[in-house]
């Protein structure tokens, strides 16, 4: 019953099983859509395909009334019963009872086990035992497999993000390196053109806004190549409060200009990790210079630093109090070129996306727009083993 | 400074003739190639003080080349021109014997500064 590679067969067994048990006519296994939040058939044994086509049954049907879990309804008077949706088609398909059994972890209603009986009958309390215990693990089961492709969706997003990252990588080195090229050619006319007009006039200055523009294009396809390089992090172990500390020392008077201030609150049992002490401060600055971004004048920029013993990482949330980001953007915001600046790059947290997954560690956000933006940087803590190797 | 022979060896027609352009206005005779092979024959024929080599040739790597100059013609200078610039690549260049190292795109100003360090300095 727990084998998970297969959630059908196991619901095939549980409706054919639950129909022999109680001598039943057919059994009927919906399962709770959340998407659609409507509980759809899953499985289904004797019971004919007419009755089975015969529509969609509410949730609030299923669910009103509905006994305990861990309880069985049994519903002997077809034509009234509230629960019974299509009682014509139930009473012509010769049923006469039914036995309705929440399939639920906790007090959460996940699916319905509705047994169909051609006769009314007392059932002994082993045939009720048994449907119960069927549709206690049954629930455990669809649980469990809700987990597990839960889990396997996640890891399917990451790895496509892994893979959409690298591949833009390599994608952009190859344009970076033939634009380069052209550019050339446009600064070195530009440039020497320059000096051939008159000084002051109109065509010198077109020129300088070429010359200005194809060097900022240039800036543009440095930060790209940093970003496709994948360059190895060089770990050393560091206390990551002290990275912090130091990047707010280099954007401390950025902040002091804007009227912007920084709030620290850096956890005092913090332990020393594996990391890139440069690289994970390009992480914090990037990071901090968005919030900074982000709010108005006068706003605030918390940073924090915890330890997560039983999950053995250590967290930094860089948080401020700006305006937030729309439900659209958080879903582009580690995309290379995706910038809501005028004259961003678009290359800041996608650089520190790849820095931080070179770690190892994780990069999040979260955000309500209006009321600020929090991103939350996870590196992984050493583990055990080689604590012991480095006390020795 | 006195002037130069120079020759230029880059696959775009544009770097050549740019760098054609700034460097003749500077009184250096400027000759180009675009490919490796026609650059190591033009520099067996005539004889050139500096060489502009772009790092990534359609049939040979700039890097070959540099290796070759360096062991066959020793006092021949070679400035690097290379459009993914990278300290790695950089580092590399100087330790085959390059002279300086131009990252593109760079201004007539630059490529002339250049050129004239490297005579300076010798």
């Amino acid at each position: 019953m727990h084998s998970l590679t297969n959630l059908q067969n196991v619901l095939d067994v549980v409706v054919t099983k639950s129909t022999q048990a109680v001598n039943a006519k057919g059994t009927l296994l919906r399962i709770l859509n959340k998407e659609t939040n409507r509980f759809e058939v899953r499985a289904a044994a004797g019971l004919g395909e007419r009755y089975l086509s015969k529509g969609p049954v509410s949730t609030e049907k299923i669910l009103s009334t509905l006994s305990k879990p861990g309880e069985v309804y049994i519903i002997t008077d077809i034509w009234n019963a509230p629960r019974v949706e299509y009682p014509q088609q139930t009473w012509d398909e010769g049923i006469r009872m039914l036995l309705d059994v929440p399939l639920a972890v906790g007090e959460q209603v996940t699916g319905l086990l509705r047994i169909y009986l051609t006769e009314q009958r007392e059932l002994s309390t082993d045939e009720l035992d048994f449907i119960k215990t069927v549709a206690m693990q049954c629930a455990c089961v669809i649980e469990r497999v809700g987990l597990i492709q839960k889990q396997q969706s996640r890891f399917d997003y990451l790895a496509s993000q892994v893979e959409k990252g690298s591949s833009l990588g390599r994608m952009a080195a190859g344009i970076a390196h033939e634009i380069n090229n052209p550019l050339a050619g446009i600064l070195l006319y530009s440039s020497n053109m320059c000096k051939k007009v008159p000084k002051g006039g109109p065509l010198e200055e077109c020129l300088k806004i070429i010359m200005k523009e194809t060097q900022r294009c240039k800036s543009i396809i440095q930060g790209l190549l940093d970003f496709a390089r994948e360059q190895e992090p060089e770990m050393a172990l560091v206390n990551v409060n002290d990275v912090i500390n130091s990047a707010v020392g280099i954007v401390e008077n950025e902040f002091h200009l804007r009227h912007v201030r920084i709030q620290k609150e850096l956890a005092e049992d913090m332990v020393e990790v594996l990391l890139d002490k440069n690289q994970i401060e390009q992480v914090f600055i990037n990071l901090l210079l968005n919030s900074l971004h982000a709010v108005d004048d006068k706003g605030l920029v918390t940073v924090k630093s915890t330890v997560d013993e039983e999950n053995r990482k250590i967290q930094v949330e860089v948080a401020d109090n700006g305006c937030g980001i729309s439900k659209e953007n958080m879903e582009k915001i580690f995309e290379p070129f995706f910038s809501t600046k005028a004259t961003g790059t678009g290359l800041g947290l996608a650089v520190s996306y790849g820095i931080v997954a070179n770690h190892k560690g994780d990069i999040r956000v979260s955000s309500e727009p209006g009321r600020g933006a929090c991103f939350i940087v996870e590196l992984p803590m050493l583990p055990f083993e080689s604590l012991d190797k480095e006390r020795i | 400074m006195k002037p130069l022979n120079v020759l230029v060896i880059d696959n775009e027609d544009v770097i050549c003739t740019a760098c054609h352009l700034v460097l003749t206005e500077k009184g250096h005779a400027v000759d180009y190639c675009k490919t490796g092979k026609s650059g190591l024959l033009a520099m067996a024929r005539s004889k050139y003080d500096l060489v502009l080599l772009d790092m990534k040739l359609p049939d040979m790597d700039g890097m070959d080349i540099l290796r070759s100059l360096k062991d066959e013609m020793p006092p021949l200078r070679v400035i690097v021109m290379t459009g993914y610039s990278t300290l790695s690549n950089a580092v590399q260049a100087m330790k085959l014997g390059a002279a300086d190292y131009l990252s593109k795109p760079f201004t007539d100003d630059e490529l002339v500064q250049a050129v004239e360090k490297v005579f300076e300095v010798n």
